[in-house]
């Protein structure tokens, strides 16, 4: 137990601090001038010090993540699922979401803050719903579309329901690949709401895509560099998130024996 | 015949565009039996499965299961193929109650049973485990557990031994007989493995390809209990040489 938490934990930890060194090195070797790269130390110095500014544009951009990707995630999920159930809806809705995303996301910005009017929040949720819908419908398509045939024929045998079937079958053999969806969409999530933060900024107060913007305006690389960082911590820390839900979700797939609390309320013994 | 037949099939047939995959068969099954079907790869034996089973229409000829016809209906027999086809994210006890939870809703009896099925045929202590904490031969024992709770007359077995080693499948066939004696239900068994058709079954019905047809009906007169003694008795041996004969036909 403990040599598997210094392996899955502090090993990836530690190549990120690595990382860091790298940076860090680079700068000293090359003599790289602070106003061009900050050293890594003191670009989070510059998010620490200013903190009481950033924390509240933190937690918006962190809201309007996750709701755009838990709007997207819904959406994936029911694209793939009437994708896969019924064969013409795939003709005429897969070819139009592949189009999306071969649409520059910039570019839908901009009509989208025409549309929902300048100041509002609904096009940075729609942009993250727009770029991480894609990799969970991808997925979940793939998932229903690869169910043991077999396995489908023996429900077929039992005298099963197509709703039944779909429940007890389709679904859960297809929440590994929906996670692998919702893992790559998770990472993207952040992203999203950078680009839609800086395209459609809050009318009187500002938010951190601006923040950025204007601190690489003024000649401020410690705090573009920091809050860049500070954005990918929380990209990170949501993918975490999701993958630990991907794996209470999938018990079977590391365990040999069903947990305690999952398991019916047994019948007395001996009841035969 | 003097026993009631459980199934009846007359006439039925298949073909795929030219192909004739089963050409038109009469079969009669007596309830109780142990019967085999052995015959090479495209001989239709399966196709006669997945008929009778519901999952394939005939072109033509009638399926009576239990004096009921039966053609392109499901729900009606028990079913398993040389896979397991358990469930991942189920355990054992679940797993076996897989029919009634596809079906309705699962139970306190259903799961009773399973509990008291598994612990009868020596998987008490994995009924909490996923199937993949089990062996080969233990997760076939649990599909076939699986097949019995569905508490259907006849139950299809497609090859269920075919990815065991030696073994384990001569201890699958010996724990086969006796829950088939215990239980009383009809096997329709389909095998390539000749000695396994004869250690098993009451009859043996040999098929062929092009066009996939039953070119023989065999009794086997063999008592029962059987044990693997009569792996070498004269009985035996020459009914294995008939059949041999029967399947290898022209190519001495």
């Amino acid at each position: 137990m403990r040599k598997g938490v210094i392996g899955k934990v502090l090993t990836p930890l530690a190549s990120i601090v690595l990382l860091l060194l790298v940076w860090e090195a680079i700068v000293v070797v090359f003599n790289v001038q602070s106003y061009v790269v900050p050293r890594p130390l003191v670009a989070i110095q510059a998010v620490t010090d200013n903190w009481g500014t950033l924390w509240p544009l933190v937690l918006e951009i962190i809201r309007e993540t996750i709701f755009g990707f838990l709007g997207g995630a819904l959406i994936g999920i029911f694209f793939g699922v009437i994708m896969s159930k019924v064969r013409f809806f795939q003709r005429i809705i897969y070819p139009q979401l592949i189009l999306s995303q071969a649409v520059p996301v910039v570019a839908v910005a901009f009509p989208l803050t025409v549309i929902f009017g300048f100041g509002s929040v609904k096009p940075i949720i729609l942009i993250v719903i727009w770029i991480v819908f894609f990799p969970v419908t991808v997925n979940v398509l793939d998932g229903l579309g690869h169910v043991d045939q077999d396995l489908l024929n023996l429900a077929k045998v039992y005298g099963a329901s197509r709703w039944r079937t779909f429940w007890q079958i389709e679904v859960p053999a297809s929440v590994t690949p929906l996670f692998s969806g919702l893992k790559i969409g998770a990472t993207y999530a952040i992203t999203g709401a950078f680009i839609g933060e800086l395209i459609s900024p809050p009318l009187v107060s500002t938010n951190l895509a601006i923040y950025v913007e204007q601190a690489n305006s003024h000649f401020d690389p410690a705090s573009v560099y920091g809050v860049t960082l500070l954005m990918a911590f929380i990209g990170v820390a949501w993918f975490l998130i999701v993958s630990g839900a991907g794996v209470l979700a999938t018990p079977w797939e590391r365990r040999t024996v069903v947990r305690r609390w999952r398991r019916r309320i047994a019948t007395p013994e001996g009841d035969r | 015949m003097t026993s009631t037949a459980l199934l009846d099939l007359s006439g039925v047939a298949k073909s795929f565009g030219d192909k004739v995959v089963l050409a038109p068969t009469d079969l009669s099954i007596v309830e109780g039996s142990f019967v085999s079907v052995v015959g090479p790869s495209g001989c239709g034996k399966s196709t006669l499965f997945n008929i009778i089973a519901g999952l394939l229409a005939p072109d033509g000829g009638a399926v009576t299961l239990q004096g009921r016809d039966v053609v392109g209906a499901t729900g009606h027999v028990g079913y398993m193929l040389q896979k397991d086809l358990l469930v991942p994210w189920r355990s054992v006890e679940d797993n076996i109650t897989m029919a009634a939870r596809l079906t309705r809703k699962v139970t306190s009896a259903d799961r009773a049973e399973a509990r008291q099925i598994a612990q009868r045929y020596g998987l008490g202590e994995f009924l909490d485990h996923y199937p993949k904490a089990l062996s080969g031969g233990m997760r076939q024992r649990v599909a076939f557990m699986r097949t019995l709770v569905t508490h259907q007359q006849l139950l299809l077995l497609d090859e269920p031994f075919g990815a065991l080693d030696a073994q384990t499948r001569l201890e699958m066939q010996r724990w086969l007989l006796d829950v088939w004696r215990e239980s009383g239900r009809t096997v329709l068994f389909i095998t390539h493995d000749v000695d396994e058709s004869i250690f098993l079954s009451d009859r043996i019905l040999v098929m062929s390809p092009r066009p996939g047809r039953i070119v023989a009906d065999l009794d086997n007169p063999l008592a029962r209990p059987r044990n693997i003694d009569i792996l070498t008795d004269a009985t035996f041996v020459a009914l294995k040489s008939q059949i041999m004969h029967l399947l290898h036909g022209g190519e001495r």
